[in-house]
């Protein structure tokens, strides 16, 4: 007997139906009475989708986000009852989801509100402090030998649209109408300590986040770095990645590795 | 079939834990974080939805650990699938074990419904057929999660909308057959029973009065929706969303005077209040519960 | 670059580091001691697993919009066509943070 399966099957197609195996006391359709259920789950995960991703709600409206979400949902179920992961296919899906050809950004603003809610749950860490950055620098020949640990809530993005400033645009930071959508961004989202914070970084400093976290020393980040991007403000950067909090340790690369 | 030993784990008083205090509880809200522990209102307890805090780090376990220091706590699952046709997901069970090993709630419970089939979560409480495969399945998976945390769980009575050609068996004796079978507490939702008797068209009193008053660890009360099936028959929707109504709270009267004065959680999902108005609900709940406590000594 | 230069210059970016946390922890006590711990905290995200039923019959369930093909009758129509300042903060507690840093 596969009950759960029929029963299961049923609440993602509204065209089946489990009527036989169900009972009222007075004699109505049961299918009206399963209908709760459909409910239930389909706005439950539509309702999980719309917490999650507020902005990408909003920039497409209500009507359209829900019957994307319903598509999104009978695609791609959870598959775990720990339903603050729900959603990580979803950037994905919307750039594959043709009704939304017309706001390219999209895929890239719900990625960034995806990385908010990973790093708001994600383990804790303690950035870096002052104390230990300062012995560090009283060694400072040995500075390009290091290796940064970063922190684990850290996620860089990086989109081919101005996804950072439409987001921020709706947090009541700067305006639509100022935007250049073609403008690349990248950010680093990070939550250091209670709060996630969204960074925006320039091409520089996102480079050398990525190339530490790679696994590159500080000197070959700095190098890499230096002959890829123009203009590179090693001070400016590492300052700012510092201050977001980015690194939680600084240690020796292993022996063999150097 | 499982050989029961009876582990000294299930008989009530010797768990090992804390009981909850025979008070009234409110649902612990992220909204809630700071109010709660800036203002440290005279709540009996705190419960949780374990689900929501198996999580790695972030506000969520912050706040949790300073409310917990300062108020007993109840762990409630919601995606166990007790009722579940297919095994229980042992990565799900180790999870919610190392959550309790860490906070030490005086209570945990789950639900008698399913929520997962085929390695998909339905993230919704769903029906049972009652019947002697669903008994023996149910009995098997509450084995397996008692065991694993040691510890006597609290089992929900559910709402439901559909009842199933197959059953052979009321809700009532189901639960008082897994009760006796398995050895765990039940946790009486008072709305639960007046919604489901009313979709169902029974008596809530008389479910109520055919429950086994002493295993009742726990009552929860909540709010419902009114919708109507298609002959036009009340039917009632376990939405959580709202005040208690005041069948429920008449019902609650009743459910007292069935089990005594037991730990009662106000439950709100949706549209939650400031703190000030679920505590006011508390509050209502804990004049009754004192009131019959006083009515038997 | 040589191993010198670099070295020189990782050393004076790290201490550019070390004063700006160095002010960013003077500036947290100053918070602690007005009693301003919002910029610490931030706002709490919503859980997302709970045990309530939805809004009845009226429904997510049924509703069927079928992509596929033509019959996907709707069309993005939110703040994507805006072209005045939405002021519709979502309420995340981000607003001085990002000020702060993309300035």
């Amino acid at each position: 007997m596969n009950q759960q399966s029929d029963f299961t099957a049923a609440l993602f197609d509204p065209n089946t139906s489990v009527s036989a195996a169900l009972k009222t006391w007075n004699g109505s359709d049961p299918a009206r009475r399963f209908d709760v259920y459909r409910n239930n789950v389909l706005s439950a995960l539509i309702e999980a989708l719309a917490d999650t991703f507020p902005v990408t709600q909003q920039l497409v409206g209500k009507r359209f986000f829900r019957a994307m979400a319903r598509a999104f949902a009978g695609a791609h179920p959870p598959r775990s009852p720990v339903m603050s992961d729900y959603g990580d296919a979803f950037p994905a899906f919307i750039e594959r989801f043709s009704p939304a050809g017309s706001v390219p950004y999209l895929a890239d603003v719900a990625r960034l509100e995806y990385f908010r809610v990973r790093a708001y749950h994600a383990p804790d860490a303690d950035p870096l402090d002052a104390k230990a950055l300062a012995s560090h620098l009283a060694d400072s020949e040995r500075l390009p030998m290091l290796r940064a640990s970063l922190h684990p809530s850290a996620t860089l993005l990086q989109s081919r649209f101005a996804a950072i400033s439409i987001w921020a645009a709706h947090q009541g930071n700067g305006e639509l109408a100022h935007i250049d959508i073609r403008q690349p961004e990248q950010a680093l989202v990070i939550r250091p300590a209670l709060a996630v914070d969204v960074v925006p970084l320039d091409s520089g400093s996102w480079h050398f986040a990525a190339a530490l976290q790679r696994g590159e020393n500080l000197g070959a980040a700095l190098e890499s770095v230096t002959a890829t991007v123009a203009r590179f403000d090693p001070v400016a950067s590492l300052g700012r990645l510092i201050q977001a909090g980015l690194i939680t340790s600084l240690q020796p690369a292993p022996e063999c590795q150097r | 079939m499982t050989i029961h030993l009876s582990p000294s784990y299930l008989s009530p008083g010797v768990s090992g834990h804390t009981a909850l205090p025979a008070r009234a509880g409110i649902s612990l809200k992220p909204e809630h974080f700071r109010a709660i522990v800036e203002t440290r209102p005279d709540v009996g307890f705190f419960e949780v939805h374990a689900e929501n805090y198996l999580v790695d780090g972030g506000p969520y376990h912050h706040y949790l650990r300073r409310i917990r220091d300062d108020y007993p706590l109840s762990v409630h699952g919601v995606g166990m699938n007790i009722g579940g046709e297919c095994e229980l997901d042992i990565g799900h069970l180790e999870r919610v074990a190392r959550l309790l090993e860490r906070y030490q709630p005086e209570s945990f419970s789950e639900h008698l419904a399913w929520s997962s089939h085929g390695g998909v979560f339905l993230n919704d409480l769903l029906p049972l057929a009652y019947d002697q495969a669903t008994l023996d399945r149910v009995c098997d998976h509450i084995d397996q999660v008692q065991n694993r945390l040691k510890r006597r769980i609290l089992l929900e009575n559910p709402s439901t909308y559909v009842e199933f050609e197959q059953a052979t068996m009321t809700e009532t004796d189901f639960i008082a057959a897994v009760i006796a079978r398995s050895g765990c507490g039940l946790l009486l939702d008072v709305n639960n029973i007046y919604v489901t008797c009313t979709n169902h068209h029974l008596d809530p009193q008389a479910y109520l009065q055919s429950l086994p008053a002493t295993s009742v660890g726990e009552i929860h009360l909540a709010g419902f929706a009114r919708e109507q099936d298609a002959a036009g028959a009340p039917l009632l929707i376990d939405s959580h969303d709202a005040p208690v109504a005041e069948a429920v709270w008449t019902l609650y009267q009743t459910a007292l005077e069935h089990c005594g004065a037991v730990p009662t959680l106000i439950e709100r999902d949706g549209n939650i209040p400031p703190l000030p108005v679920l505590h006011a609900e508390a509050k209502q709940a804990e004049k009754l519960l004192q009131a019959q406590t006083e009515n038997h000594a | 670059m040589n191993k010198q230069t670099t070295a020189a210059a990782l050393a004076l970016a790290l201490s550019a580091g070390l004063t700006s946390i160095a002010a960013q922890a003077d500036e947290m006590k100053g918070d602690m001691a007005k009693g301003d711990m919002e910029k610490c905290f931030g706002v709490a995200m919503k859980g997302k697993n709970d045990c309530k039923a939805g809004a009845g019959t009226t429904c997510a369930g049924t509703a069927s919009h079928d992509y596929q093909g033509n019959a996907w009758s709707l069309v993005p129509a939110g703040t994507c066509m805006e072209t005045e300042s939405p002021t519709s903060p979502t309420g995340f507690g981000q607003l001085e943070a990002f000020e702060e840093k993309q300035s």
